[in-house]
């Protein structure tokens, strides 16, 4: 009897999940779509749930309109400049806070955490001024400097839990056996990190990725990122008609680089951000 | 996409703890610092010259003039009290707290949600879950409020399509922007939407660490799934939530790009101002570059206000 | 301080010299794109900013082609600012020696701003140079500071009314001749609703709308700021604003069901029957059109139509991807809204201003390339392009179609919104368009006036 009450327990939260997995991706499902459809059918007064009789035309105008590879460049590369600085600072940062007591940790914490509520509106042209005075104008490293900061301290809070859930213990065991210490920090506390590093990692990602009024700012003339192509698309295509469908490929395009760099960290984010994502 | 846990520690509380390292005593004093140098670099470089201007800024009299090159008057405190005693100031003050607290609370708690279901489906309904989640969480946030703003929209909206379907005849060309009530209400809607997937692999993270032997346990002594959940899985799942919640009311107090796209397609940005758009558009809108440098510190002092206690307690329970 | 330095450049040094060795492919530094910086082909640059995309590629190419001829080892780069980032990329730019644009296209609205606080060069000494009292007049001075000039106009644009013929043929509606008739044939229409369409709308106006919601109270004589010895004042509660804002409500309650908060964001959608023609298997379930008159500015025309179905039984786009359509005489018109007189009203009127950064290191090349921007040929090429030239003179070369004929007619009575320092504030803030859709929610006039007054005159002095 309890036995068959579990089953429809089971059936029933898997009911339940699916639903939920349905309704959270269907904005997801529905810009995708979208992007396959003319305007005309999207524009009816009935929707269109399925891309039937769609074509690719969306997209080949987007990319007609020049800039997308340009843009997808320079995203790409303060992306990966963003994640890689983001995650060795941070790491150093985090290993630091857990596995010392210094005089000052405190500190550190705290600010790292009262950073993070500092409203970021009113700061661009001091900005600007800034990166104008480094000479790092329209460049990928001035916006570079501006996102690593902002991303380091989420990132150092993270990383922590990770480093304080790897056993100081091991890597001393580790080094009772012979290894040295770099040795037994790469042998042993490096791969244990890992999931870390990637969920930290996705989350540098997605905001260097997503960020448009720093980038706005500090870059000019053609130089783009792609929220800011985006957004100039969606800019330019509200002056006349709007058109859904481009739009959407528009924003589908921007959003295929992340789901490409999901599927490539895929097993080690889940395995990560499962393994203790912010256990403070 | 697989679900492997490291060896990891017994309860988080154990992995907030620092290890400490007394018996390598004074050799390795200097080494924490030069851990954290590059970290407190980086946040030197591109924090201390901003920071420090708009903290400057925000005693004087700064608009565009200054900006191209008049001189800048001290004004003092002008600012700042023009700020409180501006009644609008503290209408926004309050709307963003409530905003804050209900869509923080609201993210944790379907977020927990969520990641208890994931705890209870099989293997390959919790993998859908999970990469439904991660596609949503991979939109980018411009995309995102273009595809909810179009799901919203009064004249070929999706959501109105539905209404009318399931026979609310009233929604035909209904505006949800235009009330500010509704207007919230859609935010909650996009902001809890985006918010929920880092929250619930947070979580579930947690709960993973809940062994079942513990809870078989229970339930061999007798505790019903409403015991065995609010006695066992969340005292040990407790500080996940505690930082998942700070971290949303921090994020969520400082809400702005969803609320500005909003306000773009509808709704009077009076009625519907946040802190971020607030000192957006009285501040840097209106080219009152000081005005806005003031709030920005303005609502800095009362974020670090409120969180106060909640850090506190976080200290005291050595969760940080 | 210095140690902060020391360290900035030392972190600058590294990230530089990870970017160079091959970490980071693609990182390349762009040079600063202005202080006629070397050009690849060695030539120097001078950098022209435009906003949007109204002034189209032929247009850019003549100045190009001409700047280079003129101007010997010099080329002109030409930027586009998508109009909701000109401001705060101005705000930071243009005070920058090293960084500024030499010459800028900005809003005419925001133009007061801008010179106000010395963004610009002086050009009063090429005033009369670049066509002096034959350039738009309203446009020259919100431009103006003091009797200097900064900014002059660079093309103007108007609002007309675009009306579905068909719709109001089968209401049985004249055209109307005075800014009364218009009022009422409009509410009349909505009561007919001779296609029976659901929430359909005689005359569509976004509530928020108010840069073409302004022209009723410009109609009655009205303003919304006059300038008071030194001082600006907001002057919503005047009996002439008051008396237009009524008219304006009794339209927005008895004939617009546009959203009230709606702003002026593509009226056209409304006007075109869309749907009708896309259905593939010719079952019409459904329409787009939902108004029977719309108010826009001159371009919109190119989007509202009938859409040109190409042989593969689709819509057929331009280069840009948009769907063209056929203007359809039969079932679209366009006139200039009439003013009490029976003569056009004034309405707000569209367009930019242009002018040099008072900070380029190339005032001569600028200077030039303005001497080519208010030439006889480039001038009548903006009027080729359908956009109102700035000299008077070459206001023929719009043409003589009905569009031409509207936009002029429209244009000559046409407005600016107030030349005062603090403009941009008021924009900002968002009081109008909250004022506006106040009083379509059917507010009391009297009392929001006074409300909205003592609100925006503390912007308006900047």
């Amino acid at each position: 009897m309890a036995g068959w009450i579990r089953r429809a327990g089971r059936i029933a939260a898997s009911a339940g999940a699916l639903a939920v997995a349905l309704i959270w991706v269907f904005p997801v499902y529905w810009m995708i779509n979208s992007a396959f459809l003319p305007n005309t059918k999207l524009t009816a007064s009935a929707p269109t749930f399925l891309p039937f009789g769609g074509s690719l035309t969306n997209f080949k105008l987007v990319l007609s309109k020049g800039d997308f590879g340009a843009a997808l460049k320079m995203s790409l590369v303060i992306t990966l400049i963003t994640v890689f600085f983001t995650l060795l600072f941070a790491f150093l940062a985090a290993l630091a806070i857990s596995r010392y007591k210094f005089r000052g940790r405190k500190s550190f914490v705290l600010a790292v955490l009262f950073i993070q509520m500092l409203p970021a509106e009113g700061l661009f042209l001091a900005q600007y001024s800034m990166i104008r005075s480094l000479n790092l104008l329209n460049t990928v490293i001035g916006v570079s400097i501006i996102y690593v900061a902002a991303v380091v301290p989420f990132t150092v809070w993270m990383l922590r839990g990770f480093v304080a859930g790897i056993p100081a213990d091991l890597e001393e065991a580790a080094m009772v056996d012979g290894l040295s210490r770099t040795g037994a920090f790469f042998r042993i506390t490096f791969p244990l990190l890992a999931p870390g590093l990637v969920a930290s990692g996705v989350y540098a990602f997605l905001q260097a990725w997503n960020e448009f009024t720093v980038a706005l700012v500090l870059l000019q003339g053609d130089t783009k990122t792609l929220p800011l192509w985006l957004r100039g698309f969606i800019q330019q295509s509200s002056q006349h008609e709007i058109d859904w469908g481009q739009v959407m490929a528009a924003s589908t395009l921007v959003a295929v680089p992340v789901i490409v760099f999901f599927v490539l960290v895929q097993g080690r984010m889940t395995s990560g951000l499962v393994a203790g994502a912010v256990k403070g | 996409m697989t679900t492997i846990t490291p060896p990891a520690p017994a309860t988080a509380a154990d992995a907030a703890r620092p290890a400490r390292r007394t018996t390598r005593g004074r050799r390795w004093a200097w080494a924490p610092y030069l851990l954290i140098a590059p970290a407190v670099g980086i946040l030197l470089v591109a924090l201390a010259y901003p920071v420090g201007w708009q903290f400057l800024t925000s005693f004087k009299e700064f608009g565009l003039a200054q900006q191209f090159g008049a001189e800048a008057e001290f004004t003092g405190i002008d600012n700042y009290i023009k700020i409180v005693t501006t009644s609008e100031t503290w209408l926004v003050v309050v709307r963003s707290v409530a905003f804050c607290l209900v869509n923080a609370f609201l993210t944790v708690a379907v977020g927990t949600g969520l990641a208890l279901l994931m705890n209870a489906v099989p293997k390959a309904v919790r993998l859908i879950l999970q990469i439904c989640l991660l596609l949503a969480w991979a939109m980018p946030v411009v995309a995102v409020m273009t595809v909810w703003n179009w799901l919203f929209d009064w004249n070929h909206g999706t959501v109105n399509w539905l209404a009318i379907q399931l026979g609310a005849e009233q929604y035909w060309h209904h505006n949800w922007l235009e009330s500010p009530l509704s207007f919230y209400a859609v935010a909650t809607v996009i902001i809890v939407w985006m918010s929920v997937p880092f929250v619930a692999f947070s979580v579930y993270a947690g709960l993973t660490q809940v062994s079942g032997e513990v809870l078989e346990a229970a339930q061999l002594d007798g505790a019903n799934w409403w015991q065995r959940f609010t006695r066992v899985i969340m005292p040990l799942v407790r500080p996940v939530l505690m930082i998942v919640l700070l971290l949303q009311i921090i994020w969520d107090l400082r809400v702005f790009t969803q609320i500005r796209m909003l306000q773009d397609r509808g709704s009077f940005p009076n009625q519907t101002d946040l802190l971020g758009t607030y000192i957006y558009r009285e501040g840097v809108g209106a080219n009152q570059f000081g005005m806005a440098a003031a709030m920005s510190v303005f609502v800095l002092i009362i974020t670090v206000i409120a969180a106060w206690p909640y850090v506190r307690s976080l200290i005291k329970q050595e969760a940080i | 301080m210095k140690k902060l330095t020391g360290l900035a450049a030392l972190m600058t040094a590294a990230a530089l010299a990870l970017s160079g060795c091959g970490l980071t492919p693609g990182a390349e530094t762009k040079s600063g794109n202005g202080g006629g910086k070397a050009a690849a082909n060695g030539d120097k640059e001078l950098t022209l900013w435009l906003a949007g995309n109204d002034t189209n590629d032929d247009l850019r190419k003549y100045l190009a082609d001409q700047f280079q001829q003129e101007n010997a080892g010099w080329t002109l780069k030409i930027e586009t600012i998508d109009w909701g980032d000109l401001v705060p990329k101005l705000s930071t730019a243009m005070p920058d020696a090293k960084n500024t644009p030499d010459v800028v296209e900005v809003g005419n609205t925001q133009s007061p701003t801008f010179t106000n606080v010395g963004a610009f060069m002086d050009v009063t000494d090429m005033y009369e140079e670049l066509g002096g009292g034959d350039l738009l007049q309203s446009f020259v001075e919100v431009g103006a500071v003091d009797g200097k000039n900064y900014t002059l106009p660079y093309y103007f644009g108007s609002r007309y009314m675009f009306y579905r013929v068909d719709v109001w043929q089968e209401a049985g509606v004249a055209l109307p001749k005075t800014l009364d008739e218009f009022n009422a044939a409009v509410v009349t229409l909505t009561e007919k609703n001779p296609r029976a369409i659901k929430d359909f709308s005689g005359f569509f106006l976004g509530g928020a709308d108010w840069r073409n919601g302004i022209s009723w109270v410009f109609a009655n004589g009205g303003e919304i700021a006059k300038k008071e010895g030194n001082e600006w004042v907001s002057t919503l509660s005047d009996p002439n604003t008051v008396k237009g804002l009524q008219q304006l409500q009794t339209i927005d309650l008895k004939a617009s069901m546009a959203p009230v908060d709606a702003k002026d964001q593509s009226p056209w959608l409304y006007i075109n029957d869309t749907d009708e023609a896309a259905e593939e298997d010719e079952s019409v379930t459904s329409t787009a059109l939902n108004a029977a008159t719309i108010m826009a500015p001159g371009w919109a025309h190119w989007s509202i139509g009938d859409p040109v179905i190409g042989e593969d039984g689709q819509p057929q786009r331009n280069d840009g991807g948009v769907i063209v359509r056929e203007w359809n005489p039969a079932k679209f018109g366009v006139f200039p809204l009439p003013g009490n007189d029976g003569n056009p009203a004034p309405v707000f009127a569209g367009g930019s201003n242009i002018g040099i950064s008072a900070k380029t290191q190339n005032p001569e090349q600028a200077k030039s390339l303005l001497r080519i921007i208010f030439s006889e040929e480039y001038q009548k090429l903006l009027g080729g392009a359908g956009l109102g030239p700035a000299n008077s003179q070459f206001v023929d070369s719009l043409g003589t179609d009905e569009f031409a004929k509207a936009l002029i007619d429209s244009a000559l009575n046409s407005k600016l919104t107030p030349a005062a320092p603090g403009w941009a504030a008021v924009e900002a803030s968002g009081y109008l368009e909250e004022f506006f859709g106040k009083v379509a929610q059917g507010e009391d006039i009297a009392a929001l006036a006074k409300e909205y007054d003592a609100k925006i005159t503390p912007l308006l002095n900047g």
